[in-house]
């Protein structure tokens, strides 16, 4: 479609006598259809060339962008206004470029603006439709019936403005071309349906949907490449992950084991891009806070988590045990599999006593005597079970870290102890394995986005203020600032503003064909 | 071990390509961010012929012959109904020339001005709005099935003498030229005045 779209626009192009060609053979078809004019259909077609209106289509994306926004999902939505953007960008350029007339030889009956070439309204709404389809409709059945009525809905409207002879037969078609294949192609490349389906069911859009095929395939690579019968595949604690689909596996017993369940956490690539723009946007606002390079493909992404797993349960830092990576669809998806905490809950919800407290302040020590940062203290990654203190989510682990940030491990810590119990308590305990320095050097340290947002969401709702509270237990330090400028933050803070400026030249050059 | 600077360089490569293949769509191919078309420029091109086609009763289309030093072409709209471009000038300031082709126009309030017709059939009326601090004028020439409003409207202090640049700039393209060249071309007929009837 696109290389007949390529070579068409080629040849009329740079070979004028097609162009004349293409208008001969156009304008004969139009007047073969002005023979069909009757006063009725007239009225009839000048209904129907209504839903190429700028307000039809107007009405019908506002609906699209209102019902994307109330069910949050934003990856679709940017798609849905990308290839909006693009078409209608392509669409005003290419009939700049070509810059051919209206119908000739015919009277027009209704009204029009600019060149023909391509028919903006039908372009319009071609991407508008397929979007609405890709970005609403459930695949199956309902996006098949919905399939046929845009289709029949693009030809009414390319017939009736042929009828009208408002455009030729090539510029309508040209349009329904344009709209519908990049519409298509958006959607199948930044929002493909197994990646990202369209249901109304509520959950994170990055959480991948473990029925089906993908189900079928989790269970043949844990027994082909660990060794393990699956029984049952879970979702679970979704509302605390963005960052991975995660899993509770039913693992069958074997001679050595009774029945049990195992954790998994199944990666794509849409979560290496969701790190990657996180990544890029900590960069630009705080610098080089630490690590922040992103990883480039899921391969890579959780091999890196099976490293810091496997590389903590060496130091007998108390987190699940490591079992292994499936790949289920080479280079698109994988699965880190580990322990499943049984019985265990997370600390927000647990009773805190003396023994938790110094479990919690003595993982730290271990990281910092095993030269790790764990990065992401906060109460969803920290579990209670038996009285025993567990971490979990290794993915942000950094090894020989600076100062800074272990520093900033023992602050969070001990926050998010103090908030099931109190400042003192926790400082007092803190005095076992720190000196006051390290703990006034971890309070200057953690300031802002040193946190993570759970943790400041938690120490928020709380209301006391145990940071100031810590602060004034351990000695003065003068507050280390998180800002940081690097030549890769600045280049990346140009890239972005340059970025920005060339979208807004693009949409403002270009007002015209939007408005 | 994360990073690998190939696959940067990369994506780098290919987002600079994307946007060299988007940049002409930033304003460099001659159109205007509020336009509609090329600009008009008296040649009896495509351009022309579509704005025939939103006047079809009028014998006569406005046209650049060529850009005086100074101004340049902002902009144009062509609709059913309506032939609008407009200039910009370096001293006389943004869209200070508007020229506007309709079917008919309001002259109530013009008197009948001394400028040189430059066709035959055409009656020029003018309508001062503002001489100081401002100069700001309306102008029309009429003619058969059309009229042209001109808008004049500078920046404060701005010399009133820079209507004379723009006069020996605009002219007419007559319609029969354009029919002429539709026929012999593509054998087909450009509708509307002084052409034979269209069916439909």
């Amino acid at each position: 479609m696109i290389a007949y779209i390529v070579v068409v626009f080629s040849f009329v192009l740079f070979f004028s006598p097609a162009g004349e060609l293409f208008e001969r053979f156009d304008d004969r078809r139009l007047l073969w259809i002005s023979q069909l004019r009757t006063h009725w259909l007239t009225n009839i077609m000048l209904v129907v060339n209504g839903a190429g209106s700028a307000y039809t289509i107007r009405g019908l994306r506002w609906i699209a962008i209102l019902v994307l926004i109330v069910f949050r999902r934003w990856r679709h939505l940017f798609v849905f206004l990308g290839s909006i953007i693009v078409v209608t960008l392509i669409t005003y350029q290419l009939s700049i470029v070509l810059a051919r007339a209206r119908p000739l030889g015919i009277t027009i009956l209704a009204g029009w603006q600019g060149y023909s070439m391509p028919s903006l309204p039908v372009a319009s709404l071609s991407v508008t439709l397929v979007g609405i389809a890709y970005a609403l409709v459930p695949q199956g059945r309902f996006r098949a019936v919905a399939k046929w009525i845009i289709g029949v809905a693009i030809a009414l409207l390319w017939f009736a403005r042929m009828y009208l002879a408002v455009d030729h037969p090539t510029d309508a078609g040209f349009g329904a071309i344009i709209g519908v294949a990049i519409a298509l192609v958006a959607f199948r490349w930044f929002a493909p349906n197994e990646i990202f389906p369209v249901t109304y069911k509520g959950g994170k859009a990055a959480h991948l949907d473990v029925s089906g095929a993908r189900g079928e395939a989790i269970g043949k690579g844990v027994l082909d490449q660990l060794g393990l019968t699956v029984l049952e595949i879970k979702p679970v604690g979704l509302e605390g992950s963005g960052g991975s689909t995660p899993l509770r596996l039913k693992i069958a017993a074997s001679n050595d084991e009774p029945e049990r369940y195992l954790f998994a956490k199944l990666y794509a690539k849409n979560h290496v891009r969701a790190d990657r723009w996180y990544k890029i946007g900590r960069s630009i606002m705080y610098g080089a806070l630490e690590d922040e390079y992103p990883f480039q493909s899921v391969r890579r992404f959780v091999e890196y988590e099976d490293y810091t797993l496997r590389l903590m349960w060496d130091y007998g830092i108390p987190t699940p045990r490591p079992y292994g990576i499936v790949e289920i669809t080479p280079e698109r998806e994988y699965m880190i599999v580990m322990e499943f905490f049984t019985r265990a809950i997370e600390i927000g919800d647990s009773e805190i006593n003396d023994g938790v407290i110094e479990d919690g302040l003595r993982i730290v020590h271990q990281l910092w005597d095993a030269g790790l940062a764990h990065r992401d203290i906060k109460p969803a990654n920290l579990m209670v079970r038996d009285g025993k203190l567990l971490v979990i989510d290794v993915f942000f682990v950094q090894v020989r870290p600076s100062p800074w940030r272990q520093a900033v491990d023992l602050a969070n810590m001990m926050l998010v102890l103090a908030v099931r119990t109190d400042a003192p308590r926790v400082y007092e305990h803190a005095l076992r394995f720190f000196t006051e320095d390290e703990i006034g050097e971890a309070f200057a340290a953690a300031r802002g986005v040193a946190s993570p947002s759970q943790l400041r969401a938690v120490l928020k709702k709380d209301g006391r203020d145990l940071l100031t509270e810590f602060r004034a237990m351990a000695p003065a330090r003068r507050p280390v600032t998180v800002q940081r400028w690097s030549v890769r933050r600045l280049v990346l803070t140009t890239e972005a503003l340059l970025g920005g400026l060339f979208f807004l030249l693009l949409i403002v050059n270009n007002w015209n064909a939007f408005a | 071990m994360i990073n690998h600077p190939g696959h940067v360089l990369k994506r780098r490569v290919v987002a600079i390509a994307v946007g060299m293949a988007l940049l002409p769509a930033c304003g460099s191919s001659g159109s205007s961010w509020a336009s509609d078309t090329r600009l008009i420029d008296c040649r009896a091109s495509d351009t022309e012929l579509v704005a025939f086609q939103a006047v079809p009763s009028a014998i006569y289309m406005p046209c650049v012959t060529a850009i005086p030093l100074g101004w340049s072409f902002a902009g144009s709209q062509i609709k059913n109904g309506l032939v609008q471009f407009w200039l910009d000038s370096d001293r006389a300031g943004f869209r200070a020339a508007e020229v506007t082709l309709t079917a008919t126009c309001d002259i109530r309030g013009a008197v009948e001005g001394s400028g040189p017709a430059s066709q035959p059939g055409i009656v020029r009326y003018e309508e001062p709005l503002s001489l100081s601090p401002r100069f700001s004028l309306l102008r029309f020439d009429v003619f058969a099935g059309g009229c042209v409003t001109y808008r004049f409207s500078f920046e404060e202090g701005a010399s009133s003498l820079l209507v004379f640049e723009l006069d020996q700039s605009l002219g007419f393209l007559p319609r029969s030229l354009a029919i002429r060249k539709v026929r012999d071309l593509l054998g087909l007929t450009l509708c509307g005045a002084e052409a034979p009837p269209c069916p439909g």
